[in-house]
């Protein structure tokens, strides 16, 4: 392969990663504090989008302007689905992992044709910023230029909050610890709500994002779960820059697929990595908990 | 109790043989859907209730038995009928090496593995150059419904009959001990591996046989619909209505679930999946062991009070 179409792949492919980082963060602070798995993820991730590429075409607001809406209103869903759904679990962990995984798959298809009966099965996208910069031989779309940006500001914005605000630290150790975390008087239930607000209001910023990136239509939320669990498979369940790391990789293989392949085999490359790397390497590339 | 089990559900079975002939076409679709839902879901309790490996990708070996049909009767001009059984038997060998390998991903891994596996499937038959692409496969036009429904109430008696014996059986005890605990089951001497393989194979048998039956009935194929998860949606909620891992909860489950959701596709198709999500929900907050178990629960209740 020509070496300046392999660096093109390769900053076409990290510039992904930004987007696919932040879909799998959002993905990572609900399973840190509820160990739930939440198979809805890619379904909220397209509903953010949709509505995106709505409000764009009908007021002309622009995705990145969008986004404290987006985020707001994906954390309001994701507080609403915690307090009505996921929090009637059965005490035992087993039955209590069926039934939320059970209850995802609900929750995912009920999304799916709400979205369907709203706005209908047509692939939709955002075209925004659709002409791209000349670096030398390498050119850079400006749409994936921004996205880029705007999801590692999103990302360092929840690094910040998670490490250094009460709310973190009261985050934190609800996933380390629940008993020990209720002993210092922190309110588990309270934890798990918010990091269902946070974790979709996350996912839904990715969406907005992902609208600039990629067409997607209702029926899209299940491969994007699958790609944001091959970076959390990646990166290692609960390492913050493994998923950063794991983001990257993912993008750049994207990249090289779609492009070596088809778009099919683009499609089928997030699919393969999450299962070679769950037979092959279950703690991921740079995890430390196998699961 | 097991010889009233078997004497119930040959009665049903046979009135199931008797009714549909005698009704008008629409009487025996609907009668057909509803068979193929019940068994569907037959296939999908015994990896998934008796063994506790939520499976979301069941239909991929029901996408790969139609497509058996659609292309043997198309391309190699073979009798449907063999090639239905050949859908089952290409399922069942391709789900002993599918098993080995996704049978050692756990719990939600399990679940996302194989949901991505029916995307894959469905994915490569839309770009196979064999397949007719996202175009499909038009079989020969006739009137097939009373063939497509005696064979997939075959199939039922099939199911019914693996699953009385997964019930009842030595493999079905074990099943259960690593359902309620993998690690311990493996402790006491039961090949772990070996018992999931064979359980993960019955569910993938079934739907094997089953989308074979399907072809012929629609006599089209295309990779949209049988590699739907909207048909695994629906069978989920039937098992989870009727009671996961019981004898009877996937027939009580299918047959009624099957009514609504004729009735409801017909009436109000976007809405279809909002409410078959939805009601998984409502159910396993509302009712999450199912009819049949809190119905024996009931009846249980009622004779020990008498």
């Amino acid at each position: 392969m020509h070496p300046e179409l392999a660096a093109q792949l390769t900053v076409d492919g990290l510039l992904l990663g930004g987007v696919f980082a932040l879909a799998a963060l959002g993905l990572n602070v609900i399973f840190g504090v509820t160990r739930i798995v939440n198979l809805a993820h890619g379904e909220i991730i397209v509903l953010a989008a949709l509505c995106a590429a709505v409000v764009f075409q009908r007021f002309g607001i622009t995705p990145i302007e969008l986004l404290p809406a987006e985020f707001i209103a994906g954390a309001l869903l994701g507080a609403i689905l915690e307090r009505l759904v996921f929090r009637r679990l059965p005490p035992d962990p087993a039955g209590a992992e069926t039934t939320s995984l059970l209850l995802a798959f609900g929750v995912a298809y009920f999304i799916v044709g709400f979205s369907l009966a709203v706005f209908t099965g047509d692939f939709r996208s955002v075209a925004y910023l659709t002409s791209s910069w000349q670096l030398g031989p390498i050119s850079v779309g400006q749409s994936r230029f921004v996205a880029f940006v705007a999801a590692l500001a999103i990302a360092g914005a929840l690094a910040v909050l998670l490490r250094s605000t009460a709310l973190g630290r009261g985050l934190r150790a609800a996933s380390q610890n629940v008993e020990g975390a209720r002993a210092c008087g922190i309110d588990i239930g309270r934890m798990r709500t918010i990091s269902f607000a946070l974790g979709s209001g996350v996912a839904a910023a990715a969406g907005g994002l992902v609208s600039m990136i990629y067409a997607v239509n209702p029926d899209s939320g299940s491969q994007l779960t699958l790609l944001a669990f091959s970076v959390v498979a990646l990166g290692g369940l609960g390492s913050y820059a493994g998923t950063l790391i794991g983001a990257a990789i993912l993008g750049v293989a994207v990249s090289f697929g779609g492009f070596l392949g088809s778009a099919q085999i683009g499609q089928l490359i997030p699919y393969v990595i999450f299962i070679a790397v769950l037979l092959f390497r279950p703690s991921g590339i740079l995890g430390k908990s196998a699961t | 109790m097991t010889d009233r089990r078997i004497a119930a559900s040959v009665a049903i079975l046979a009135l199931c043989a008797i009714l549909p002939p005698l009704g008008s076409g629409y009487v025996q679709s609907v009668f057909y859907i509803a068979v193929l839902y019940i068994a569907l879901a037959y296939g999908w309790n015994v990896i998934a209730g008796y063994g506790g490996y939520l499976s979301f990708g069941q239909v991929t070996f029901f996408g790969i038995g139609a497509y058996a049909v659609a292309l043997g009767v198309t391309q190699l001009h073979l009798p449907w009928l063999l090639c239905a059984f050949a859908g089952g038997a290409i399922a069942a060998v391709l789900a002993v090496p599918l098993g080995y390998l996704m049978l050692r991903l756990r719990g939600p891994f399990f679940a996302l593995g194989m949901l991505g596996l029916a995307q894959t499937t469905r994915i490569a038959a839309e770009a196979a150059p064999f397949t007719g692409g996202s175009a499909g496969i038009y079989l020969p036009p006739g009137s097939n419904t009373l063939p497509a429904y005696y064979w997939t109430l075959a199939v039922l008696a099939l199911a019914m009959g693996m699953t009385l014996w997964v019930d009842r059986s030595t493999f079905g005890l074990r099943l259960r001990a690593l359902r309620a605990d993998e690690r311990a089951a493996g402790t006491l001497g039961v090949d772990v591996t070996r018992f999931k393989v064979m359980a993960f194979v019955i569910s993938a048998i079934v739907p094997g046989l089953l989308g074979g039956g399907y072809a012929w009935y629609l006599t089209y194929v295309d990779p949209a619909s049988v590699f739907s998860t909207h048909i695994e949606l629906q069978t989920v909620a039937m098992v989870i209505l009727g009671g996961v891992g019981t004898y009877w909860g996937p027939f009580v489950g299918g047959a009624l679930m099957s009514q609504v959701s004729q009735s409801l596709g017909a009436r109000f198709p976007q809405g279809h999946l909002m409410i078959f999500g939805g009601l998984i929900v409502a159910l396993l907050i509302a009712l999450p062991r199912g009819i049949v178990p809190a119905l024996t629960a009931a009846l249980a209740r009622r004779s020990a009070r008498a």
